[in-house]
């Protein structure tokens, strides 16, 4: 018990002399915060992109694409193929035994991000970025039972009418409800936009198929086959048909991993880009950490020294200190986590998914498990820091209490 | 052997403003000290010996009245002008010495010389005949924190030698010191006066110390309270 | 001694300080001279593309391809000097994870386009155009797999089927390795003849996936771009036609906003030694106010003292930061090596040395500039407590 009675006013008196040196203290804290606002910014956006990626698959839900082709982008898929997939074992039917597969086109068209509209708002001048422009039928819709429409309506079969995800229509120039959108030669009309569960296809411009064959003049090809499956062994099942058959030669996988392969890429990607950088900035901050605390012993030493002659132990000095530095990191880490929260948090992103070739929005998160690990950063630079000066505060000789101020 | 007259003051005055009270440290005071003397200043604590030495020193201006030095008045100097002064004519030689801790006693001792055009050569020999001077040749490397309070002393008065000042300023030279060293620093001080011709005016609480100089200046609320003359 | 013997010592005076000091300071130019060097190479590799070179695509998307035909009527026009056009292939090797940046060409006419970008032997050039079934490998990728010339590669599409055999893979011979004749040329290519692509796929026959052009000169750039995509306008096939510039830039751009995320990491960087250092200067020279009075006393002019305290926050900054710059340039080089030439022109370059000294010098003065001028206006008579 004694132990921790010298401790607690070893602390007290560390931290309450924290005031006396703000300026050092202050430049730590705000050090420890940017390399966690840095980290934080990073991993916030990877767990972003891999939460918009990882919600899009659905286990029940397989996707069908020519052998090796890996992409959507790259597939080719026929007319031919896509009706043997509807006897194919493991398809889902709805309660009209019409079954749950939808043959769907995947084109790139452009667009405009609302961050690249030039100042002049010449949009002719603007950088544009790829979109995709998916070509469905109701048999699309059918598949994808969480399918909200939030305004409008779907487009009218045989009509140049486009449905828009939520997530593009926030971030590109031109897609709300009534505008017109020039593709080729042909316009079409924004009639209504969807919501699936904060996944990729909220980045996605939808329409008929016909339509979309016309202008890309394909017609009878598709790239990509949805079914939904039955059960847990339809994959099996399914694949083994389409692989046997020699006219058919498909890739089967779930959505689920299609899009988890595609997430894997790029959040590690970002994730390796910021550890490390984070990593080399809290080399700094700890340089800022251990000044500050060399310093706060070198102001209490003679304290620290009084105490020890009445008494105290060493380690209560040592613990005090390290206290002292760990609370300065914790402070930077909390605020560091708060500004990221603040200005990154719920911020939307777009970037190219190399996979798919074109746009993905996404929304920064800083989620719960991200944060920890902000704050440990925070704390090791904290216990790093305060550790050395700890060990010099626990040795100062205890003569120095009676030596001038 | 003192001369003609090296430092005049004539009517100075010397008031601060603190808080909303002006304190009046000198009214119309006046002094004169011949080259080649020697003098002690006493009095106790709050007299006006510190900001005395100010004054002659050029660390500090009188608020009104005037300072001569060898002819030239110094209460009119710029700030840039009497700093070149300070290292032409003034020695200064504080009560904790006030050595550079980074610096070697030699280094400590050559500080001044920066502020002359002189070579490395002539510095350097300046530098060893000073400390020679001092007594402390072999000393030259030494960091002044491996030095007593007396060695450390003599490095200082080194330093104010180095560049042949007529005046020299002592802030209780000796008020760190034990007894034994007291006497060696202030013989030295009594040599250069004897030898070299310095003048030298020397703040003091030490009667001891006082009967080194040739004369000494009782100070009390800003005011010579008593003038002994050339003994 | 002199005056910058003084500042040196008063810099070491606390060693461990000093050194966590040029610590946090290195670091941070770590981080700039890294990104920095990142930053530039994706802006210089767009910029260091020919002036009066365009490339016409198809205005849904760049994806889309184009008619042939395209080809021979933008030839035509008034002001084109040369034309070439490329396909698309989605190239890897073995594993349809090797992905290479493969084209179906007409060789003699890309080579001509691309003769200041590339170097490639004569010979080689002869072989490439004879040859239907050879290709040129990029230095970078000949390299990265070890091909020479005379080798037979299997390489697969993972978009186009082989008439041949129904499968994806075309065998095709290194006729040749082409060479960067500038820095900032990515090597890391496959090209091979359109002629062999076109008749051994199964679909989009007679379509190319871009053309690229060189007009007279940059001047009629726009006149140029502007009479092609009038002749193409209401057909099946619009076109949009644009400098290489732009279209390198308007890529780089759908990666994100490269640019800005360098700017806030080394900004953040920056902001925490400048608190660091900035505050630290302002102790250090706090605790030898009453050296910097004796200075004074001595007759040591302010300008002067001033200029040693503003020296030696300048000389702390440049001792961190020159070592982190060199250390940038170290990795820059690593980074470059392991890129395998997807990054081209990546190395630490003059322009991001010097303003990397410009911020160095730039932080010694900001850093110092409050401490040192508490030195300036420092008044003796109160420094020394001689009140």
């Amino acid at each position: 018990m004694r132990v921790f009675n010298e401790i607690a006013v070893v602390t007290t008196i560390c931290i309450k002399s924290i005031p006396q040196r703000f300026w050092a203290s202050f430049s730590t804290v705000v050090a420890v915060g940017l390399v966690v606002t840095v980290l934080l910014a990073f991993l916030a956006m990877a767990a972003g992109f891999q939460q918009t990626l990882r919600g899009t698959g659905t286990k029940d839900m397989a996707i069908l694409m020519r052998a090796g082709a890996q992409a959507e982008l790259n597939s080719g898929v026929t007319r031919d193929q896509a009706r043997l997939i509807e006897e194919a074992p493991g398809v889902m039917k709805d309660p009209d035994g019409k079954p749950l597969v939808s043959p769907e086109l995947y084109v790139i068209v452009d667009g405009v991000k609302k961050t690249a509209v030039p100042a002049d708002g010449n949009l002719k001048k603007a950088p544009r970025s790829n979109l995709t422009l998916r070509g469905l039928s109701q048999a699309g819709i059918a598949v994808r039972p969480g399918l909200k429409i939030v305004e409008g309506r779907p487009f009218k079969p045989g009509t140049n009418e486009l449905l828009v995800g939520r997530a593009l229509q926030k971030d590109f120039v031109g897609l709300n409800v009534g505008d017109t959108v020039k593709l080729g030669n042909s316009s079409w009309l924004v009639v209504g936009a969807f919501e699936l569960g904060g996944s990729v296809f909220e980045s996605e411009l939808w329409a008929d198929t016909p339509e979309v064959q016309d202008l890309f003049h394909r017609q009878n090809v598709f790239q990509s086959i949805r079914v939904r499956l039955t059960g847990p062994d339809a994959l099996k099942a399914l694949s083994d048909y389409a692989t046997n058959d020699p006219q058919l030669k498909l890739d089967v996988t779930t959505e689920a991993d299609y899009y988890a392969q595609q997430a894997s890429r790029t959040s590690d990607l970002i994730q390796k880009l910021g550890w490390p950088l984070a990593i080399a900035m809290a080399f700094g901050a700890l340089a800022g950490a251990l000044n500050t605390m060399y310093s706060s012993v070198a102001a209490r030493a003679q304290e620290i020294a009084t105490l020890r002659c009445i008494g105290f132990s060493g380690t209560s000095s040592f613990i005090g200190t390290l206290l002292e530095s760990l609370v300065l990191a914790l402070v930077g880490g909390i605020v560091g986590t708060l500004v990221t929260w603040v200005l990154f948090d719920g911020l939307t992103g777009s970037t190219l998914s190399g996979a798919s070739f074109s746009q993905i929005v996404f929304t920064f998160h800083l989620t719960p498990a991200v944060a920890l690990q902000g704050l440990i950063l925070a704390l090791v630079v904290g216990l790093v820091g305060g550790v050395f000066p700890a060990w010099r505060a626990a040795r100062i000789p205890i003569v120095e209490a009676y030596g001038t101020p | 052997m003192t001369g003609q007259t090296l430092i005049h003051l004539q009517d100075v005055s010397k008031r601060f403003v603190k808080g909303k009270d002006t304190i009046t440290i000198f009214d119309h005071l006046g002094l004169s000290i011949p080259a080649g003397d020697f003098v002690a200043v006493m009095g106790p604590s709050g007299s006006g010996k510190t900001t005395l030495l100010n004054l002659l020193g050029g660390i500090d201006q009188p608020t009104e009245g005037s300072i001569t030095f060898d002819g030239g008045r110094v209460d009119t100097l710029t700030e840039g002008q009497l700093a070149r002064w300070r290292a032409h004519n003034v020695g200064f030689i504080f009560q904790f010495y006030n050595l550079m801790p980074t610096l070697s006693a030699a280094r400590n001792v050559e500080l001044p010389l920066l502020l002359t055009s002189f070579g490395r050569a002539e510095r350097r020999r300046r530098v060893e005949a000073a400390l020679s001077l001092v007594g402390l040749a072999e000393r030259a490397n030494h960091y002044p924190r491996e030095m007593s309070g007396g060695q450390q002393q003599r490095v200082a008065i080194a330093r104010a030698l180095i560049s042949d000042p007529k005046l020299l300023l002592c802030d209780e030279p000796t008020g760190d010191l034990d007894r034994t060293t007291a006497d060696e620093i202030l013989a030295m001080l009594r040599l250069l006066n004897q030898e070299m011709g310095k003048t030298i005016v020397m703040v003091t609480h030490d009667p001891e110390a006082a009967k080194y100089a040739r004369r000494t200046l009782h100070l009390d609320k800003g005011r010579f309270t008593e003038r002994e003359l050339v003994a | 001694m002199s005056d910058f013997y003084l500042l040196w010592r008063n810099l070491f005076r606390r060693k461990l300080r000093t050194f966590l000091m040029m610590l946090a300071i290195f670091v941070a130019f770590v981080i700039y001279g890294v990104l920095g060097s990142i930053h530039y190479a994706f802006e210089h590799g767009v910029d260091s593309s020919a002036d009066n070179r365009l490339v016409v695509v198809n205005k849904i998307t760049f994806i889309q391809p184009l008619p042939y035909a395209y080809v021979g009527k933008i030839a035509a026009i008034k002001g084109v000097k040369n034309i070439t056009f490329a396909n698309w292939f989605g190239g890897y090797y073995q594993d349809a994870r090797n992905q290479i940046g493969t084209f179906a060409v007409d060789p003699e006419s890309y080579l001509r386009i691309y003769r200041d970008d590339l170097r490639i032997d004569p010979a080689a050039r002869d072989a490439f155009i004879h040859d239907r079934t050879s290709m040129v490998v990029g230095e970078a990728i000949a390299t990265k797999y070890g091909w020479k010339v005379g080798d037979r590669i299997p390489i697969n599409s993972n978009i186009f089927t082989n008439k041949a055999d129904g499968s994806h893979t075309w065998e095709l011979t290194v006729a040749g390795i082409a060479y960067a004749a500038k820095e900032s040329f990515n090597t890391s290519f496959i090209i091979f003849q359109y002629e062999n692509f076109n008749e051994s796929k199964t679909f989009g026959k007679d379509t190319v996936g871009w053309i690229t052009l060189e007009t007279d000169s940059a001047a009629v750039n726009d006149q140029v771009a502007a009479t092609i995509d009038e002749m193409f306008a209401n057909s099946t096939s619009e076109t949009d036609t644009q400098s290489e510039k732009a279209f390198g830039k308007a890529f780089l751009a759908q990666l994100g906003n490269i640019a800005l995320i360098i700017t806030l990491v080394v900004g953040a960087a920056f902001a925490t030694i400048l608190m660091i250092v900035g505050n630290t200067m302002v102790m250090a020279v706090r605790e030898r106010t009453k050296e910097i009075a004796v200075l004074k006393t001595l007759g040591f002019p302010s300008w002067r003292i001033w200029r040693q305290v503003l020296g030696e926050s300048v000389l702390l900054s440049l001792l961190g930061g020159v070592p982190g710059l060199a250390v940038a340039g170290l990795l820059v080089m690593v980074l470059s090596k392991a890129a395998s030439g997807a990054i081209p022109g990546l190395a630490l370059t003059l322009p991001v040395a010097g303003l990397g000294v410009a911020f160095m010098l730039l932080l010694g003065v900001v850093t110092g500039f409050l401490p040192a001028w508490n030195a300036l206006r420092l008044n003796i008579v109160t420094a020394l407590g001689r009140l």
